[in-house]
């Protein structure tokens, strides 16, 4: 072979690594933006070319799925609930702009401010996929769309993590989902095969209203190893008190009640046959912030119907509640 | 020549009130001086007060005149051919029909809401007519008991598809229902403009009709009218804009009430003028209105809330003032 020929050769070589290499950075270029791919509830996908940096989320619960992800300073727009009554208290702990009431409220259920929205020029926006119309609207303006519908725990796990890669926090997403899992798993480890109690669930608008099958309720008493009273297969139900005469629970476990506490519902008189009411067996849900059952905070709550049912004391004490929110939050407490 | 002056300031009322609405919104980051831009130097204006100003303020305030004129118009248009003061545009049952055409959308899925909403406005009012019609006619009580029954009956089915959705659907009707318009949008706006066009050509062209209806059935024969073949096309005309109007915009209460009474109190009783006054009346106070409703707090608030809050008072201080209240 001659020199000059082995020189072509070896240019040529060099070219073709300098181009592999060159292809290979491209490829990786567009594997990290693919990479950021989730499929939201409504069966969407979203594509993102870069984790989110500026977010409106008119989701309480995503909100703090938000912040156990370590995320507040992405936020820039939430629910107007949020600076309501024990939610404010909470998110003002964990965030400053909250605590002067700073950051902007474009929205409340289906009451949202397209004006506001766009206005904050977000670069994704979290809201309930039942809020059709306004997701056509704000998807107009080519603003990218996670919309949430939860109807179980898998859903909750899938919302973390599907809120972990838009933000690029898989790890921490991984991370929260396995510790939930893992103590959830204890409370699946203690197996009720005899005597398993039934509970019936009493929602804050009174004794009336309640959950089926079909419900976070139900995946909840699964959790907590009780059976729900409520037979009906609907998400929320109203009955009247002969049913419940009929299912005769052992327990009644209330939403979190501003109004009413389980000595109301002992010493109702309507009630007085039931066999929970006869027993004293009526628990109330401590808060609406730490028993969120669309986050993972859920956890709690279980805990503390599966300690009600069975007096289990590993279950449910302060202290643990503590150090669960201390976990999830990450101690994401801003600086004044 | 207060009247004259009165007629005046009606004519240009919507001119400033639709100019200052544009300027005002919920957004911070539009203000009086980014307006000044996109109307005066384009080259320096962003595309974002473009979109807000542009695609989220004008559409909504277009749809918002032209609902508020148009339930003020078919009420006062409904007032004359029922020869009632206490009708509206949803005597006969539009608005619990449209309530459940929309709750029927926002639960199954499966029709557009609006649409839904919609039809069965129309289907309401069309089953009144035919329950209140006997050998062939139609008398004024008969109908407005139809109405009423069309009323209970579509607000039962209105309950039962409440009764089986779930909280989020629920929630979604009971918002529907309050009256909104924070989805508004140009293609909304595109939507109802063929209805409403047709409505309101038709009662335009039969104004003068209206006020020999309004003297009675016997009176306006003897003028040489079919009164119920007149009956028929200003119902249907009305019918139609109005459930155009509803689908778009949820129910709001008592407007199509007070603005033909705070009409007739300044300017009269005469259909071939007060029709143009109450449409220009109507479309600029719920403008108005519609100002407080997406200003006062960061979210939305129910229109059907102020038109009440505000309407209502201004409503008995000019009962109280005029010489031409009810009381007489």
């Amino acid at each position: 072979m001659r020199i000059s020929n082995y020189i072509y050769l070896n240019c040529f070589s060099l070219c073709i690594v300098v181009l592999m290499v060159a292809c290979k950075g491209n490829t990786a270029q567009e594997k990290q933006y693919t990479d950021i791919q989730v499929t939201d509830f409504r069966g969407q996908k979203l594509q993102l070319e870069q984790p989110a940096q500026k977010v409106v989320c008119l989701i309480e619960s995503a909100l703090s799925g938000i912040y156990m992800l370590g995320q507040q300073e992405s936020v820039v727009g939430v629910p107007g609930d949020v600076y309501r009554g024990e939610n404010w208290d909470r998110y003002a702990d964990l965030d400053i702009r909250i605590k002067n009431k700073s950051l902007p409220t474009p929205g409340n259920w289906d009451f949202v401010s397209l004006e506001q929205v766009v206005g904050l020029e977000p670069d994704l926006v979290i809201i309930w996929s039942s809020q059709i119309q306004a997701i056509e609207n704000i998807e107009r303006f080519d603003i990218p769309v996670y919309a949430v519908m939860l109807h179980d725990i898998d859903d909750v796990f899938k919302e973390i993590s599907d809120l972990g890669k838009l933000f690029g926090r898989e790890e921490r997403a991984s991370e929260l989902i396995g510790f939930t899992k893992a103590e959830l798993g204890k409370l699946k480890q203690i197996q009720i095969t005899k005597n398993r109690k039934t509970a019936y669930f009493m929602w804050a608008q009174g004794i009336n209203e309640t959950s089926g099958s079909n419900s976070m309720v139900e995946s909840l008493f699964q959790l907590a190893g009780v059976k729900n009273a409520c037979e009906l297969p609907d998400e929320h139900v109203t009955i009247n008190i002969e049913k419940l005469y009929d299912w005769d629970p052992d327990m009644i476990v209330m939403w979190y009640n501003e109004k009413l506490n389980p000595a109301d519902v002992i010493s109702n008189p309507l009630l007085k046959g039931l066999k929970a009411v006869q027993n004293e067996n009526v628990y109330e849900l401590p808060s609406a912030f730490e028993c969120d059952f669309w986050t993972l905070k859920f956890l709690y709550s279980s805990q503390l119907v599966h300690f009600w049912a069975y007096g289990n004391t590993d279950m449910s004490s302060e202290p643990a509640a503590d150090a669960m929110l201390q976990f999830l939050y990450n101690n994401n407490k801003t600086d004044e | 020549m207060n009247r004259k002056f009165a007629i005046t300031i009606l004519y240009v009322l919507p001119i400033p009130v639709l100019i200052l609405s544009l300027l005002i919104g919920s957004s911070v980051k539009v203000g009086i001086y980014d307006i000044y831009d996109l109307l005066f130097r384009p080259e320096y204006s962003s595309d974002l007060t473009r979109t807000i100003i542009f695609d989220i303020r004008l559409p909504r305030i277009l749809l918002v005149f032209i609902t508020g004129g148009m339930l003020a118009l078919t009420g006062s248009v409904l007032q004359a051919v029922f020869r009632n003061p206490l009708v509206d545009p949803y005597v006969l049952g539009l608005s619990s029909g449209a309530a459940f055409g929309a709750a029927l959308g926002i639960a199954s899925h499966v029709i557009p809401v609006k649409l839904s909403a919609f039809i069965f406005g129309l289907v309401a009012v069309a089953l009144s007519w035919f329950m209140a019609r006997k050998n062939k006619e139609v008398s004024i009580v008969s109908l407005i008991l139809a109405g009423i029954i069309t009323n209970g009956i579509f607000t039962s089915l209105l309950t039962i598809v409440q009764i089986m959705s779930d909280p989020f659907k629920l929630q979604s009707i009971v918002h529907w229902i309050m009256g909104n318009f924070h989805n508004a949008s140009w293609d909304q706006l595109s939507m109802i403009m063929l209805p409403v066009m047709a409505g309101c050509i038709i009662i335009f062209v039969l104004r003068w009709k209206l006020n020999v209806l309004a003297l009675g059935d016997e009176e306006a024969a003897s003028s040489g009218l079919n009164p119920n073949r007149l009956k028929i096309w200003v119902l249907l005309a009305a019918t139609l804009a109005g459930s155009a109007v509803v689908a778009v915009s949820g129910i709001i209460g008592l407007y199509g009430l007070i603005i033909p009474h705070i009409t007739r109190m300044l300017f009269g009783v005469d259909n071939r003028r007060t029709l143009i006054y109450n449409l220009l009346l109507g479309g600029s106070f719920l403008v108005i209105i519609d100002n407080f409703s997406r200003t006062m707090a960061g979210y939305e608030i129910p229109i059907g809330v102020f038109t009440m809050l505000v309407g209502a008072p201004f409503f008995i201080w000019l009962l109280k003032k005029s010489n031409i209240g009810w009381q007489q």
